[in-house]
């Protein structure tokens, strides 16, 4: 579902991505793990059609992205690290807009129906979002991926700065999600909720990626020593 | 996605207590300045009907009396004010609203209603053509100049970008959203202005369809406002900036541009001042005939000519008394002198507009201005046509009594008096103000300029804000 040959993003000298291989199949959850300027967030502008790649391609849904902009663009849901909507407007009319953008008609029922199944209470459905938390905006966002029915999932930091429990909702969340055959990228710094939600985990460092398993396969703590091993963080340790 | 955004962005105008607020000031400014204008509109009407009724019946009753002592007692054309004035005064305040009609001179016209007002007439009056082209410009600015950089800043645009929205279906939502109040206001004005004036008494001027186009000329300008402020808000990186920017157009579009544009004319095609006019005026009518002086050398020309074609040897076997003939030729004179001269005055006024009009490309507000006053008929086009109708006017009064008294009477019988009666006989002055087909044939310049923002700024909005 989402393909990346040999990606690659230069800023004048400096690399930012440099010829990524990926292949999130339908139903995966693959999680790029790795600290700030490793290349995450690069790969999610680049699958979104943001930015421009300098070399290598990225397919969503078998379409090239940068050929079809508009197009791969109906698969893909996104939820950056702070998801920002309309403060005016309530949860339903946020969720209605975004909905209604991709080209899609629901009812206000229906609408309902997707909040809840995103997990947010049923008395915050009509209150406005400048009343939200971040943990509550992050599931309107889940309820947008999920009225959108999107088939590719890109999640940039999704859970940073949520408290545990609400971090725990969103992972329960994107467990359905995978009931459900979507297949998602997730960038994070968190080892353990990658560890917890991900079918698949890559670690990137300096926009290479370094070294990619299968999570079943690997136990949290091998995880966290290759994660700081590659970091070359492993002189820190104790 | 053109009706989500439409709703999306109404819903967030109208739960913005600052453009409640806003709304809420100009309905009120708007109510206060239509009353204001129909109160008086009402009480200068009325002033206009009755002058006109008691000056024609000081005409009527002026008694025996001989024609010429009648041309000189003389007579008021007085000038209406017309329907839409309601909305736009234009000139009218500055303009006069009579003209002393007698033998031998054409008068300016006089009692402006600025003269009559106190130094406080300086802060400008309340009235709704200032509501029109100046608050609501100011309006659509407050409502609109964050309308792209407040989706930046408030990190929207990026889940937008990621939904696939279509940049020309975004603009088209985002323009409804602004253009559906500014033309709720504008359409309650013109429909409360309409259903007043179609109940008021005004002598049979007002028609729907003067005041639709009149309508549209201001939604056309308030189109072409919104274009530029989008234009703005999606250039600009930041709601501040975007607000300044704004702001500054409107400061060139509605307050520069005009400045420049009336200093620019009138340093390059200047008006005479009073005193010359005047002196050149009174050259030019020396150089000819003179009614009230048998010696002068045209008199004696044409005393001779008119001996010659009805071969007599004296004026007393003339059928028809020469006083009065050569009194109707020294008008005839006289008229002609001042026709030149008013020519000069509307050629340079021509002139004029022609630097208005190349100065319009600076700023939508010249033509729209000119529209409105010409749509009016209080702009200064409707002023020397109502000039040119009273001198018509004069001129014939002036022959109606000249003929009266050279066809009565003999030559020398200047002891004569005419019928008490007869001064009835005169013809009432009606002036019939341009229609609508005539005022727009003579703005088909401001129509075009007009026109040409409202194509040129769509077409910058949509070709210059897109979103990848």
């Amino acid at each position: 579902m989402i393909i990346t040959n040999n990606l690659t993003k230069k800023y004048g000298r400096q690399i930012a991505l440099d010829h990524l291989n990926l292949n999130v199949k339908e139903g995966e959850i693959y999680c790029l793990l790795g600290a700030n300027g490793a290349g995450k967030t690069t790969t999610i502008n680049l699958l979104l059609g943001f930015i421009e790649p300098t070399s290598g391609s990225a397919f969503v849904n078998q379409l090239d992205v940068q050929q079809n902009l508009r197009a791969t663009k109906q698969f893909l849901a996104y939820i950056p690290e702070n998801l920002m909507l309309y403060p005016s407007l309530t949860a339903v009319e946020n969720l209605d807009y975004f909905s209604g953008i991709a080209g899609k008609k629901l009812s206000t029922s229906v609408l309902k129906d997707f909040l809840e199944e995103a997990g947010l209470q049923t008395d915050a459905f009509e209150k406005r979002i400048s009343t939200f938390s971040k943990g509550m905006r992050q599931k309107v966002g889940i309820a947008i991926a999920l009225a959108k029915e999107a088939k590719v999932l890109l999640l940039d930091e999704p859970t940073s700065g949520l408290d545990p429990k609400a971090s725990n909702e969103f992972s329960l969340l994107l467990q359905k999600l995978r009931t459900k055959g979507v297949a998602t990228l997730m960038a994070t710094h968190d080892l353990f909720r990658a560890k917890e939600v991900a079918s698949h985990i890559g670690i990137m460092k300096d926009g290479q990626l370094k070294q990619q398993f299968v999570a079943d396969d690997i136990s949290l703590s091998k995880l966290e020593q290759v994660y700081l091993n590659t970091m070359d963080y492993n002189e820190l340790t104790v | 996605m053109i009706a989500k955004t439409f709703l999306k962005e109404t819903k967030q105008l109208l739960r913005d207590g600052r453009v409640r607020i806003a709304m809420i000031m100009v309905f009120s400014l708007l109510g206060i300045a239509v009353w204001i204008s129909t109160r008086q509109y009402q009480n200068v009407n009325e002033q206009y009907a009755m002058a006109k009724t008691a000056e024609r019946a000081i005409w009527d009753s002026q008694g025996e009396k001989n024609p010429h002592s009648a041309a000189h007692y003389g007579t008021y054309a007085f000038k209406p004010k017309y329907p839409l004035s309601l909305i736009d005064q234009g000139v009218d305040k500055y303009a006069g609203t009579s003209i002393f009609l007698e033998a031998h001179n054409r008068n300016e016209a006089q009692f402006s209603a600025a003269a009559d007002q106190t130094g406080l007439a300086r802060f400008g009056d309340l009235t709704p053509d200032f509501i029109l082209l100046f608050i609501i410009p100011l309006l659509i600015i407050l409502l609109g100049y964050n309308s792209f950089t407040k989706e930046r800043e408030m990190g929207t645009l990026t889940l937008l970008k990621s939904q696939g929205i279509s940049s020309f279906k975004w603009i088209w939502g985002k323009w409804l959203a602004l253009i559906t109040p500014i033309f709720s206001i504008t359409f309650v004005l013109f429909l409360i202005a309409g259903l007043v004036l179609s109940n008021l008494k005004d002598f049979g001027v007002f028609n729907w369809n003067t005041i639709i186009v009149m309508f549209l000329v201001y939604i056309v300008f308030y189109a072409v406002f919104i274009n530029i402020v989008l234009v703005i808000s999606a250039r600009a990186k930041k709601s501040g900036i975007s607000l300044v920017l704004g702001l500054g157009v409107w400061i060139v579009a509605c307050l520069l541009a005009p400045k420049m544009a009336t200093n620019i004319a009138q340093v390059k095609h200047p008006y005479p001042t009073a005193q010359e006019f005047a002196e050149a005026v009174q050259e030019d009518k020396d150089k000819g005939l003179d009614g009230h002086n048998p010696w002068n050398e045209e008199a004696q020309e044409l005393e001779r000519a008119v001996l010659a074609e009805y071969g007599v040897d004296s004026l007393s076997q003339l059928p028809f008394n020469f006083d009065g003939y050569i009194m109707q030729k020294g008008e005839e004179h006289q008229a002609e002198v001042y026709f030149k001269h008013y020519n000069y005055l509307k050629k340079q006024y021509g002139k004029q507009t022609q630097v208005y009009q190349t100065l319009a490309v600076l700023s939508p507000f010249l033509p729209t201005r000119f529209l409105s006053m010409s749509l009016a008929n209080t702009d200064y086009g409707t002023h020397w046509h109502f000039n040119d109708a009273a001198e018509k006017y004069r001129i014939a009064t002036q022959k109606f009594l000249n003929d009266h008294f050279a066809e009565s009477t003999e030559y020398g019988d200047w002891g004569w008096k005419a019928d008490a009666s007869y001064w009835k006989e005169l013809p009432q002055f009606d002036y019939d103000p341009p229609t609508l087909a005539s005022t727009l044939s003579q703005n088909t310049s401001n129509v075009a300029l007009l026109g040409g923002w409202f194509v040129l700024s769509f077409g910058l909005l949509f070709l210059t804000v897109k979103i990848k």
